[in-house]
């Protein structure tokens, strides 16, 4: 891809933080935490397409990520008295080295099996959020000091998207990220061909679990309030999995597109029908994963708009 | 360029991998001529297959060893025999389908030159198989032949000393077989590569092998110069005799 | 390897136990321990049916259906419906909701899963997992998330002074041994059941011999789907439930089949007693036990996964 090329995304990135900076201040706070909820959801997504689009192991457990990043928030900001933003590092950090040490034991595993031990694990750790009551507060969670925050968690959310987005913008057009799609396409040729694929696997796991983490930790801030249920919650996954998968996983673009699109679409629909958009999520995945498992981004690209292959 | 005559780029030494009762590899031993192209071929079964993932490191070897620049190689992980200068194709092409053709060349480019340089090796060596039109279109949607070119180009992106090629005439015409040939040529003369081919087809290995080993039940039982090795009569019985 | 694992698995309860002083070996725990093996016991032949259900699609397919665990979901809002709406026994119940279920899983597989066998293996489970979210939500839509019970024969049943088991428990592993029996000498015995083994070992080679595969998957997938609703039947009058408690029942299956062998019958019987013993077990020796009783499931899938994939009787294929 030429500098050009780069140079245009760049401008366009730039475009749309300062649309999110300046536009909805303009609106209510309704509208605020919609765009900040939204955004939550392009990290998450974009995340998730780290492991799963590119290296190919799809995670059906990330949501594990996201809560121990919003319970160390939680547990550092009540029970230890931090300041909030440090506590998201914590998270990161914590995160982080629990996806390398579960990515370590898990990402031997291959395809189906990775993906219901994710599952599992990320079950396995809701549960032990729920038991261990002295830490996590158990099933009644944690409630934090009442704070008007919505701006602060606003910005946060934000930077937290931009850094997120130029990470997978950096997998998305460099040799890292080829070498995750060779170990997703055939991981014996990959290593046959130089790729230590043991270490490229936990990296990626370990990138795609630092981000949840954090936007993990910034919504526990905002929402005042955790519990296992909602922290651990497998329809967090779903979003994720759903939304980059609607895009194009492993792109850059189509995480984003999808998360946009299908976060709207999902915060419509949920105030008029609760049960019915989550039927109609349900019967979306099984049309995406049978009839459309490139997305958007497959299809613009069989239409010609878009290029084939991430680098050029 | 001088190609080293007399020295050996790789040398095996009593080799040896069982699967439960089966014999596989069974003491296995030969060095391979620096510069040279040589074959290693046996009948079905006679462990060849075996030999050369056991050099690739695809499979851990009982006993023995692999030395290669004063190193014992065996024992270590395939990407860690690709990054000391050894690559390899595939018998059946396992080229990466959902991926464009830059970016095969791309994805076995050596993480220790820049980007740029990378690039520039990838555009080379697809020049060189004549691929450079098909830069953006997914391996999955080249022919078989292209393919099969297209492996060969991502074998040597790394500028590799040792070329292990599988099986490069199975299942390739004869026009394509001849343009594989002539490149393969070129790496041994112009470049003083050395160069395995593991082959089924007698006439590529007699025609274009200085040097030929035969392999039976897991044991060298022949080796030699084209015309020894036609003559010799262990090979003769190995593969007519049973 | 796997052997040593179990026997830590096994031990650790004990382990914690003995730890938090809730262990004493006195007459009165051996007897109260030796109820709880029994009900756990008697609670593995249930596991042990709908494992057997979900170790059936995979033998035949290499599909792991992860809507499994909302099958038997259903087959508890089933059987609560035909009891509080119909005033059906819910043993007798079966008669009428094992038909739907296998009709379920028929048109499931006939216009879901049929046209993705044998492609990449993440496509049905994918789109499982959608079809696991559409149920789950339905019965929501229908029945809300309240918990609900069925009130069936609650009384204990003394088998000497201590010991003692719910009739309910012993009803049901009757049944589920009943089923599985069934289901069993059918596979072994009948035609249909030789050609649901042949296309097991071979897909390939059973086409060549004429046996219609698609019309073999769409009756494996009944199968399949019966014994998840009686799985369900016999979990719903025992326990509580509510549409979420799918995914774990999901996890439970899968954890059995892992633990016994992936498409082995008989090793889903024997993965299912294990369970359902270790989790009795880590229930009245562990502290919170009732909700560290899911970690079991989750902790032998995962490690047997990684120590040993093929479990205790599976073939080493992969």
């Amino acid at each position: 891809m030429s500098n050009w090329e780069h140079l245009r995304n760049f401008v366009v990135l730039a475009a749309a933080v300062v649309a999110l900076l300046f536009v909805p201040p303009i609106f209510s706070i309704y509208i605020r935490s919609f765009f900040m909820f939204m955004m939550l959801y392009v990290v998450l997504a974009l995340s998730w397409n780290i492991i799963s689009g590119y290296t190919g192991y799809v995670s059906f457990g990330h949501v594990v990520f996201y809560g121990i990043g919003s319970y160390a928030t939680g547990i550092l900001m009540v029970k230890a008295g931090w300041h909030w933003i440090p506590t998201l590092f914590a998270g990161a950090a914590v995160s982080g080295v629990f996806a390398a040490f579960l990515g370590y034991a898990v990402l031997r595993l291959k395809g189906p099996y990775f993906a219901i031990a994710m599952l599992g694990a990320a079950e396995g750790v809701r549960v032990i959020a729920t038991v261990w009551e002295s830490l996590t507060g158990g099933g009644d969670g944690i409630g934090f000091p009442n704070v008007e925050n919505s701006w602060e968690t606003y910005h946060a959310m934000l930077i937290l998207t931009i850094i997120t987005i130029i990470v997978a913008y950096w997998v998305g057009h460099s040799r890292f990220g080829i070498r995750l799609n060779a170990i997703r396409e055939d991981e014996i040729a990959a290593q046959s061909l130089g790729v230590n694929t043991t270490f490229y696997k936990i990296s990626a796991l370990v990138l795609s679990a630092i981000f949840p983490a954090v936007g993990g930790g910034i919504q526990s801030y905002k929402v005042l309030y955790i519990e296992p249920d909602s922290e651990f919650f497998i329809l967090v996954t779903i979003y994720m999995k759903l939304f980059a998968m609607f895009g194009g996983k492993g792109t850059v673009i189509g995480p984003i597109l999808g998360a946009v699109i299908l976060y709207s679409v999902q915060e419509i629909t949920w105030i008029k029908f609760p049960t019915a958009h989550l039927i109609a999520f349900g019967l979306f995945i099984i049309f995406v994963a049978r009839f459309m498992p490139r997305g958007l981004m497959g299809f613009a690209v069989d239409r010609g708009w878009a290029r084939k292959g991430m680098v050029h | 360029m001088s190609n080293g005559a007399g020295e050996i780029a790789l040398s095996v030494r009593d080799l040896k991998k069982h699967f439960g009762g089966i014999k596989a590899v069974d003491g296995c031993s030969f060095e391979l001529p620096k510069g040279r192209i040589s074959g290693l071929i046996g009948p079905n079964g006679s462990g060849k297959t075996t030999t050369f993932n056991l050099l690739t490191g695809v499979l851990a070897a009982d006993s023995g060893s692999v030395i290669y620049n004063g190193e014992n190689i065996s024992g270590l992980r395939p990407y860690q025999i690709f990054n000391r200068g050894i690559s390899r194709t595939f018998q059946i092409t396992r080229i990466y389908r959902e991926m464009t053709v830059f970016e095969n060349m791309l994805s076995a480019s050596s993480m220790r030159v820049s980007e740029r340089e990378a690039r520039t090796r990838a555009e080379e060596l697809m020049e060189f198989v004549t691929l450079t039109k098909l830069r953006g279109e997914y391996g999955g949607n080249l022919s078989y032949g292209q393919q099969k070119l297209l492996e060969f180009a991502r074998a040597l992106m790394t500028d590799p000393d040792l070329i292990l090629l599988d099986e490069p005439a199975a299942g390739v015409n004869r026009t394509l077989l001849q343009n594989l040939l002539e490149h393969i040529h070129y790496l041994q003369e112009d470049l003083g590569k050395t160069i395995l081919i593991v082959e089924h087809d007698m006439n590529v290995i007699m025609n274009h092998c200085e040097k030929i080993f035969v392999m039976d039940y897991g044991v060298k039982i022949a080796e030699g110069l084209p015309e020894e090795i036609q003559n010799n009569e262990h090979v003769i019985e190995a593969y007519f005799g049973h | 390897m796997l052997g040593a694992f179990l026997a830590v698995a096994y031990a650790l309860p004990f382990a914690v136990g003995i730890y938090t002083e809730s262990v004493f070996f006195d007459l009165q725990w051996l007897a109260d321990f030796t109820t709880v093996l029994l009900n756990g016991f008697m609670q593995g032949g249930v596991y042990a049916m709908f494992g057997a259900g979900l170790t059936l699609i995979f033998g035949v397919m290499r599909i792991i259906n992860v809507a499994h665990g909302e099958t038997v979901m259903l087959g508890a809002y089933m059987t609560w419906s035909a009891f509080f709406g119909l005033g059906v026994d819910p043993l007798l119940a079966l008669f009428l909701t094992l038909p739907l279920a296998f009709v379920w899983g028929w048109f499931v597989q006939k216009v879901l899963l049929n046209a993705v066998v044998g492609g990449p293996e993440l496509t049905p489970l994918l789109m499982t997992f959608g079809l696991g979210l559409v149920m789950i939500h339905v019965v929501e839509a229908i029945f809300t998330t309240d918990f609900r019970t069925i009130p069936y024969l609650p009384d204990a049943l003394r088998l000497s002074e201590n010991i003692s088991v719910g009739r309910n428990r012993l009803i049901s592993f009757v049944m589920a041994t009943v089923i599985s029996c069934g289901v069993y000498i059918f596979l072994k015995k009948h035609r249909i059941g030789k050609a649901i083994r042949a296309t097991a070992q071979n897909a390939d080679v059973a086409m060549v011999c004429g046996i219609n595969i698609f019309h073999i998957y769409m009756i494996t997938s009944g199968l399949a789907a019966a014994l998840a609703v009686a799985g369900g039947a016999l979990v719903s009058i025992q326990f509580g439930f509510n549409p979420e408690t799918g995914i774990f029942y999901t996890l439970q299956a899968f954890a059995i089949i892992v633990l016994g062998g992936r498409g082995n019958f008989i090793g889903a019987m024997i993965g299912g007693v294990m369970l359902a013993v270790m989790e009795s077990m880590i229930s009245f020796m562990v502290p919170n036990g009732t909700a560290m009783v899911e970690l079991a499931a989750y902790g032998l899938m995962i490690f047997v996964l990684l120590i040993r994939p093929r479990g205790l009787l599976g073939e080493k294929t992969d």
